[in-house]
């Protein structure tokens, strides 16, 4: 193992790592936004959204992230929808990740116990009211730890992109590793890189989660 | 005056009839509390009055609001129900504080999202109602700090926050360690000498013979025998009755 090698491919590998970061907290948003609202769509009582719901769910999470990766960036064209790498590799990443969100909003949302619900609407709350105010704050914080899994999962999900010619980390090794011929040296330091990214978010939902029971220490 | 009134009550589980046509006034200011077997229908009765439970039939009339049972969940249904439910406070088993609130945050919060209090004022007047149920000082601790004692007299505040005309309490003592009970029994009874209107689903005789003005024997969803607790406890003319007070110990067998 050369060091040298390792000196001279980190900066092309830090810049490839911000992409990585970038599509990761760019699908989380949009799959949290997503995940929430079809929680909330098979929860509530309009049959055609709880439909709707299932159906995206269903789809996204029983088919391969790479084939609706594929779907996407090389089907879609055929149809005249045309995207780039990045917003193709953004929105397969978000549908992927809100399909199992959804899921774990849902549990989380089902899990606050039925008196609460009972509480707020006994005082004369709606039923908005008493999801905005008494149940919503109770299942982010059941949800959390979930919500950390999936996360971790995406930011390596995040490689799979690299097959639609978008230069995150995985695809900059293997650029890199053309050139050098270095496969064990660039790849061990791409997935050292990696555990990096996802400890430092390990750690920050860590504190979240901490922060969000601090009520429920006696 | 009548305060509240329910008429012709119904509710069925599947095939298991819990009530069968339930008849109830109460006036201003009486406390009535309803005793029977488990499985009488005595807490589905309560938590209909404010259709936590829907009814299958009847009508629940508080002050100038009435509630039928069984009519379509339309915008003027939604607005009856809200009204009754804002002036009636429902004391649970389980207190069902809001553990993500501190204790004054749980008796701030129906005054402000429903009411639409004003911060400071909502704030002063939860914690008078916390002086109130003695735990003023504990308002800035949240549920899982308190004792079961505590939470349940900040329930309590919670339900009085919104001013209600009539209080239900359904079992309110029954989740409580024994030591714990009297403190919460004593916030009811300073409540009902101020004048306030309940009805109280509860298995504690003494507080039935010391603080009601009604008692009401229910079993099988229908009212068995109701009077004065002198009348219930002291010349109980049912058999059913006789049988119950026998099996609680409030009568020599």
């Amino acid at each position: 193992m050369d060091v040298s090698i390792i000196i001279e491919a980190l900066p092309p590998l830090l810049k490839a790592t911000v992409i990585t970061i970038l599509l990761a907290v760019v699908s989380i948003v949009i799959a949290l936004i997503l995940g929430f609202f079809t929680a909330l769509a098979r929860i509530g009582k309009l049959k055609l959204l709880k439909f709707i719901g299932t159906v995206y769910v269903s789809m996204f999470r029983g088919t391969p992230l790479l084939v609706q990766l594929f779907v996407i960036y090389y089907g879609l064209p055929q149809i005249n929808i045309e995207l780039d790498p990045i917003p193709s590799g953004i929105l397969a990443l978000s549908l992927n990740a809100g399909a199992y969100l959804s899921e774990s909003f849902r549990a989380a949302i089902l899990a606050v116990d039925k008196g609460q619900t009972e509480a707020a609407v006994s005082m004369g709350m709606t039923y908005g009211e008493a999801m905005r105010r008494i149940i919503l704050p109770q299942s982010i914080r059941i949800a959390i730890p979930t919500l950390s899994n999936t996360y971790i999962i995406l930011i390596k999900d995040t490689s799979l992109v690299s097959v639609i010619t978008v230069t995150e980390l995985l695809q900059m090794s293997t650029l890199i590793i053309a050139k050098t011929f270095e496969p064990l040296t660039i790849y061990l330091v791409a997935a050292v890189l990696y555990w990096i990214v996802i400890t430092f978010f390990t750690v920050l939902l860590d504190r979240f989660e901490k922060r969000t029971s601090r009520h429920l220490i006696s | 005056m009548e305060v509240i009134k329910l008429q012709n009550i119904k509710k069925s589980f599947g095939e298991n009839e819990v009530l069968s046509d339930i008849n109830l006034t109460i006036n201003k200011s009486e406390v009535v509390v309803i005793m029977g077997p488990s499985g009488s229908g005595k807490s589905t009765l309560l938590r209909c009055v404010t259709f936590l439970e829907e009814p299958d039939g009847g009508v629940v009339k508080l002050g100038e609001h009435e509630v039928r049972a069984g009519e379509p969940l339309n915008k003027q249904r939604k607005k009856s129900l809200r009204a009754l439910r804002q002036n009636t406070g429902f004391v649970f088993q389980q207190f069902n504080l809001f553990p993500h609130k501190t204790a004054l945050e749980n008796v701030m919060e129906g005054p402000i999202v429903i009411k639409k209090v004003r911060r400071d004022i909502a704030k002063r007047n939860g914690v008078a109602l916390l002086e109130k149920v003695g735990l003023a000082d504990r308002m800035d601790h949240y549920p899982v700090q308190l004792s079961g004692g505590q939470q349940q007299r900040v329930a309590i505040a919670r339900a009085l926050s919104m001013e209600p005309m009539v209080m239900l309490y359904d079992e309110p003592t029954s989740a409580l360690d024994p030591e714990l009970v009297r403190e919460v029994l004593q916030v009811m009874k300073d409540l009902a000498k101020e004048g306030m209107t309940m009805i109280v689903v509860t298995h504690e005789m003494t507080f039935a013979r010391d603080v009601a003005d009604r008692v009401i024997l229910m079993d099988d969803g229908v009212i068995v025998e109701e009077g004065s607790s002198d009348a219930i406890f002291n010349h109980p003319k049912e058999e059913r009755t006789k049988r119950f007070l026998r099996d609680v110990g409030q009568q020599k067998v």
